[in-house]
C-alpha cells in the first residue's frame, strides 16, 4: 500500500471521523434550510466545483471520463437529455417519432437555437455531429454504442429542421441513443476539428472561457441560450482535484460549492454531520461477479446459482455499495430501467440451498479464484468472507487496472477471460446496452462466455418491441432467463450522490450517471 | 574551485542521459497500453491499435528513444499522449509551481532547522534539547499526509484562516499567494526540520565542546558572542549537505502534499504521467527534475567550500 493508497484509505473513516471529533460541521447545521428554501430562483452568483483532473483530453468525440463529460455537458447539448429518473426530456430536439416497426426514426429540431458564437443549429449540423461518431475510423466509445444498430450512411436530413435515423435493425430504445445516455452524442458545430477546450463552442447554458489541464476550468453564461432566463448563475468555475480528499475538504472549507463527483463513502459521514448537503439517487452502475460458464466448475448452473444464493445482498449494499442503490437479482434489468420486471422473486442468501445445489453439483467444497482490480479490493474481499461462511473458498487475485484491462481483448485480457472477475460497469442509459454486449451470444464484453439461443431472442424482441406491453414483456424474459442460469451474479446496483453546500446554492442534483445539469442551479 | 566546477558541469549531459535511458525503459516494461487509457476500456480494439500505430508506440524501443532524444535535443517536447496539450508548456507551468513551493518552505525551513538545532546543541543534554529533540523526531516520523490533514482541518476547515487548496486565483497579489502557500509550506517544514536540526545540533555540539570555544570563554568573551563569532557558522556548515538534501525533496518528492493541497506541481505530473504511460511528459519531467536536483547538488557543495576553509584548502593542495 503506497501513501495515496493509504490517504485514500483512511479518507472514508478517518478522515469523517477527525472532522467529526474537531466539532466541524457545527457551525453548518441548517445547512439543508437553504436547499429547500423556496422562492423564485435569483440570477447570478458563480458556483465552484470541484472534479477530478480529466486523464486525457476533453474532447467530446472520445471523452469517457466524468470530469470530461460534465464540462461539456456544460457547454454543449444533445438532441435529448437523460434526467434522474431516466426519463427523456426533449432538448435541441422538441419531438421524435419512429416508423417502420421501430427502424426509421425521425426527430424535429427546435427552432431558433444557435451556438454560442451565433451560429445555427440546423439537420445537416445535427447530421454532421453523428456521422463524426459513426465514421469507422472515429475513436469514439459511440462507435461501441451504436454497435448493430445504426451505421456510417444512416443519417439522412429530409428538412432543415428534421433528422431522419434509418437503422440497421428496429431499435425500440433508440431516443436513448442520441440522448445524454449516450455520453458522446452532443452536437457539435460542422467543422468541430477535436479543438474543443481552445475553441468550447456549444449550444449549452455556459462558454468555456478558459481551461489548463493541471488546475481547472471556467465558464460563463451563454448570452445566446435558447432558453429564455437561463441559466441563472453568471458562471461555473471547475476546480481539479487530483485526491478525493481534498476535494472533500475543499467543499468543507468553502473553497468549492459542489462536487461534480461525489463519492458516497466519503460524503456520507460528513452530511451526517449537516456540514454538507447531499443528494442521492439510484442508478444503472454495477459490479458485475462473472462466471466462465464455459470453464468447470462454472459450467454447472447449480455452482453459479450457489454462489448466488450464498451472498448476502443488503449487507453487501450496505457496506460497498454505501446504501446508495438497488438490490441486485442476477440479471441486467435495474429497477430503474422502465421496462425493469417486478414480479420476479428476490434471491437472498440461503444457505441450506447452496449445500444443496453444490451437492448436486458434486461440487462440495467449492474453490475458485477471483480476478479483480484494485478500486473493488473490498467487494472482492466481502465476496471472499460471506462464501467462506457457505464452506465456499475463493482465492483473491488483484491486478492492477492496467493489467486487468490489458493483454488481447480477443484472446486473454483478464477481465474477459478469467474463470471467475469483478467487473465494474458504468451506468446504462437502456437495457440493451448491457445485455447486447454481456450476454447475448458472442456479446463484444461476454466475459461469461453465456450463449443461449432463448434469452438472444428475448433480446431482439426487446429491441423490436413497438409497444410498452411488448418491451415489459420481452424484459421479464430476459431477466428471468439470467436469473435462473446465473452467468452474472449482481448483488446490487450502485446509486449516485452529490455533495453540495445547500446552503449557498440550490437546484444541484445527484444523476445516476453523474451527469451535470446546472441550468435550473441559483443562489439561495 | 574551476576545476571541480568544470567537471561536475562536465557530468551533467551523462547523468541526464543516464536518467532518460532509465526511464525510458522502465516505461517500456511498465504494464499498461497509452491507447487505452486515452479511448477508455470500451473504445474497440481496432481503435487502439490505430491510435498506438500512429503514435509510433509499436516502433522498437530503440528507435522510439532515437526519435524522442531527436527532438528533445532540438527543443521539441512533443506533445502529451493523454493531455494532448504541449509538454513544454506543461512541464515549465509545474515546475515554477514547484520552485515556488519548495523556495517558500525552504526560506521557512532554514531559520526554524538551524535555530532548533542551535539551541539544542548549545543547550545539549538539558530538557530544551529533549523537547527539541524529540520533538523534530516525531515530526519526522510522522507522514505528511497527517500533518497536512490536521493542519487543514484545524486552520482552514475549522478557523478558516487560510484556503483549503494551494492554488491561488488568477487575480490573487503576491500574499494571497504565499496566504494559499503557507499551510503546505508549514506541513514540510514541520517533515524536515527534525532531519536538519538533528546535523546542527550534532556539528554544534562538536563545535561547543572544541578547544577554541573553551579558550573564548577562559578569555572572557560572552557567551552570545562566543555562539554568534564560533559556535554558529561552524556548526552550520555540515549541515548544508542536509538541507541540499532536503531541498531536492521539496523540489521533485512532494506528490503527497500537492495531492492533499490540490497543488499542480511536478510531482503529481511524474505520477501520472508514469502512470499513465505519457512518455513524452515523463521523460521531459524527468530531465527537468534531474536537472534540478544537479544543480541543488552542485550549488550545496559549492556552498560548503566556501564555507569551510579546510576543504578549499583540500582541494587547491
Amino acid at each position: 500500500m503506497d501513501r495515496r493508497q493509504l490517504l485514500s484509505g483512511i479518507g472514508a473513516s478517518g478522515l469523517a471521523a477527525l472532522l467529526s471529533a474537531c466539532g466541524v460541521g457545527e457551525e453548518a447545521e441548517g445547512g439543508t434550510e437553504g436547499s429547500a428554501s423556496g422562492g423564485p430562483p435569483k440570477r447570478g452568483g458563480t458556483l465552484r466545483a470541484g472534479s477530478p483532473p480529466p486523464p486525457t483530453a476533453v474532447d467530446p468525440v472520445t471523452m469517457y471520463d466524468g470530469t470530461a463529460i460534465a464540462i461539456v455537458q456544460l457547454v454543449a447539448e444533445y438532441l435529448i437529455w437523460l434526467d434522474k429518473d431516466f426519463k427523456l426530456v426533449p432538448r435541441l430536439a422538441e419531438s421524435w417519432q419512429s416508423a417502420d416497426g421501430g427502424k426509421r426514426w425521425t426527430f424535429k429540431l427546435r427552432p431558433g437555437v444557435t451556438f454560442s458564437d451565433g451560429t445555427p443549429v440546423d439537420a445537416e449540423t445535427v447530421k454532421a455531429s453523428f456521422d463524426r461518431l459513426l465514421d469507422p475510423g472515429s475513436k469514439s466509445a459511440a462507435l461501441s454504442a451504436f454497435a448493430t444498430v445504426l451505421k456510417a450512411g444512416g443519417v439522412s436530413t429530409p428538412a432543415p429542421d428534421v433528422v431522419e435515423f434509418a437503422l440497421e435493425r428496429p431499435f425500440s430504445d433508440f431516443p436513448y441513443l442520441v440522448s445524454a445516455g449516450n455520453y458522446n452524442a452532443v452536437i457539435l458545430k460542422r467543422d468541430y476539428a477535436g479543438d474543443f477546450t481552445k475553441a468550447g463552442i456549444g449550444t449549452g447554458p455556459f462558454v468555456l472561457k478558459s481551461y489548463n489541464a493541471s488546475t481547472g476550468a471556467a465558464l460563463v453564461r451563454n448570452e445566446r441560450y435558447w432558453d429564455p432566463g437561463r441559466p441563472y448563475l453568471d458562471g461555473v468555475e471547475i476546480k481539479f482535484y487530483a485526491d478525493d480528499q481534498a476535494d472533500l475538504l475543499a467543499l468543507q472549507g468553502g473553497d468549492i460549492d459542489v462536487q461534480l463527483l461525489s463519492r458516497a463513502a466519503l460524503a456520507q459521514p460528513l452530511a451526517a454531520t449537516g456540514a454538507i448537503d447531499l443528494d442521492t439517487v439510484n442508478g444503472t452502475g454495477v459490479t458485475v461477479l462473472t462466471l466462465r460458464t464455459d470453464l468447470a466448475p462454472f459450467d454447472r448452473k447449480e455452482v453459479r446459482q450457489a454462489i448466488a444464493y450464498a451472498l448476502g445482498r443488503p449487507a453487501i449494499l450496505q457496506s460497498i455499495g454505501s446504501g446508495v442503490g438497488d438490490l441486485g437479482n442476477d440479471h441486467l434489468l435495474a429497477p430503474l430501467f422502465p421496462a425493469a420486471p417486478t414480479d420476479l422473486p428476490q434471491r437472498a442468501l440461503d444457505k441450506a440451498k447452496v449445500a444443496e445445489l453444490l451437492k448436486a453439483a458434486d461440487a462440495t467444497g467449492l474453490r475458485f479464484t477471483l480476478t479483480f482490480e484494485a478500486p473493488d479490493k473490498d467487494y472482492a474481499v466481502t465476496i471472499q468472507n460471506q462464501l467462506k461462511q457457505a464452506g465456499i473458498t475463493v482465492e483473491l487475485d488483484q491486478r492492477s487496472s492496467k493489467d486487468f484491462y490489458g493483454g488481447d481483448q480477443t484472446k486473454d485480457t483478464p477481465w474477459l477471460f478469467t474463470p471467475a472477475n469483478l467487473v465494474a460497469w458504468a451506468g446504462r442509459a437502456v437495457p440493451s446496452q448491457l445485455i447486447i454486449p454481456m450476454v447475448k451470444s458472442g456479446g463484444t464484453w461476454n466475459g461469461s462466455k453465456y450463449a443461449n439461443p432463448a434469452l438472444d431472442a428475448a433480446a431482439d424482441a426487446y429491441d423490436t418491441a413497438t409497444t410498452d406491453a411488448a418491451r415489459k414483456a420481452a424484459a421479464a424474459t430476459v431477466a428471468k432467463i439470467l436469473h435462473e442460469d446465473v452467468p452474472l451474479v449482481i448483488t446490487y446496483w450502485s446509486g449516485a450522490v452529490r455533495a453540495y453546500q445547500g446552503k449557498k446554492f440550490r437546484g444541484v442534483q445527484a444523476h445516476p450517471a453523474q451527469y451535470v445539469d446546472f441550468g435550473s442551479v441559483s443562489k439561495v | 574551485m574551476r576545476t571541480f566546477l568544470l567537471r561536475r558541469l562536465a557530468a551533467v549531459p551523462l547523468t541526464l542521459a543516464g536518467v532518460s535511458i532509465l526511464v525510458f525503459l522502465a516505461t517500456d516494461v511498465l504494464p499498461g497500453d497509452v491507447g487505452r487509457t486515452v479511448l477508455g476500456r470500451e473504445a474497440s480494439a481496432e481503435a487502439v491499435a490505430l491510435y498506438n500505430r500512429r503514435l509510433g508506440l509499436d516502433d522498437p524501443v530503440w528507435l522510439r528513444y532515437g526519435r524522442w532524444l531527436g527532438h528533445f535535443l532540438t527543443g521539441d517536447w512533443g506533445t502529451s499522449y493523454t493531455l494532448r496539450e504541449p509538454v513544454a508548456a506543461l512541464v515549465r507551468d509545474r515546475l515554477v509551481a514547484s520552485l515556488t513551493l519548495a523556495l517558500f518552505a525552504f526560506v521557512l525551513l532554514v531559520p526554524v532547522a538551524l535555530g532548533a538545532g542551535l539551541v539544542a546543541g548549545a543547550r545539549h543534554d538539558t530538557w530544551l534539547d529533549r523537547v527539541i529533540s524529540a520533538t523534530g523526531l516525531a515530526l519526522g516520523a510522522t507522514p505528511e499526509f497527517v500533518t497536512g490533514v490536521v493542519l487543514l482541518v484545524v486552520f482552514s476547515v475549522r478557523l478558516r484562516w487560510f484556503p483549503v487548496s494551494a492554488q491561488a486565483g488568477p487575480g490573487d497579489g503576491p500574499l494571497a499567494v504565499l496566504g494559499h502557500l503557507f499551510l503546505p509550506a508549514l506541513s514540510l517544514v514541520l517533515l524536515c526540520t527534525g532531519y536538519v536540526a538533528r546535523h546542527v545540533r550534532a556539528s554544534t555540539i562538536a563545535v561547543v565542546d572544541g578547544g577554541y570555544v573553551r579558550a573564548a570563554r577562559l578569555r572572557g568573551m560572552p557567551p552570545a558572542r562566543v555562539l554568534s563569532r564560533h559556535v554558529l557558522r561552524n556548526a552550520t556548515v555540515p549541515a548544508t549537505s542536509a538541507l541540499g538534501v532536503q531541498l531536492q525533496f521539496l523540489l521533485g518528492g512532494l506528490v503527497v502534499v500537492e495531492l492533499l493541497f490540490n497543488y499542480p506541481g511536478l510531482g503529481a505530473l511524474l505520477l501520472q504521467s508514469a502512470v499513465d504511460r505519457d512518455v513524452p511528459t515523463l521523460q521531459a519531467a524527468a530531465m527537468v527534475l534531474g536537472l534540478a536536483y544537479l544543480t541543488v547538488t552542485l550549488l550545496a557543495d559549492i556552498a560548503y567550500r566556501l564555507l569551510d576553509p579546510r576543504v578549499r584548502l583540500a582541494v587547491t593542495a
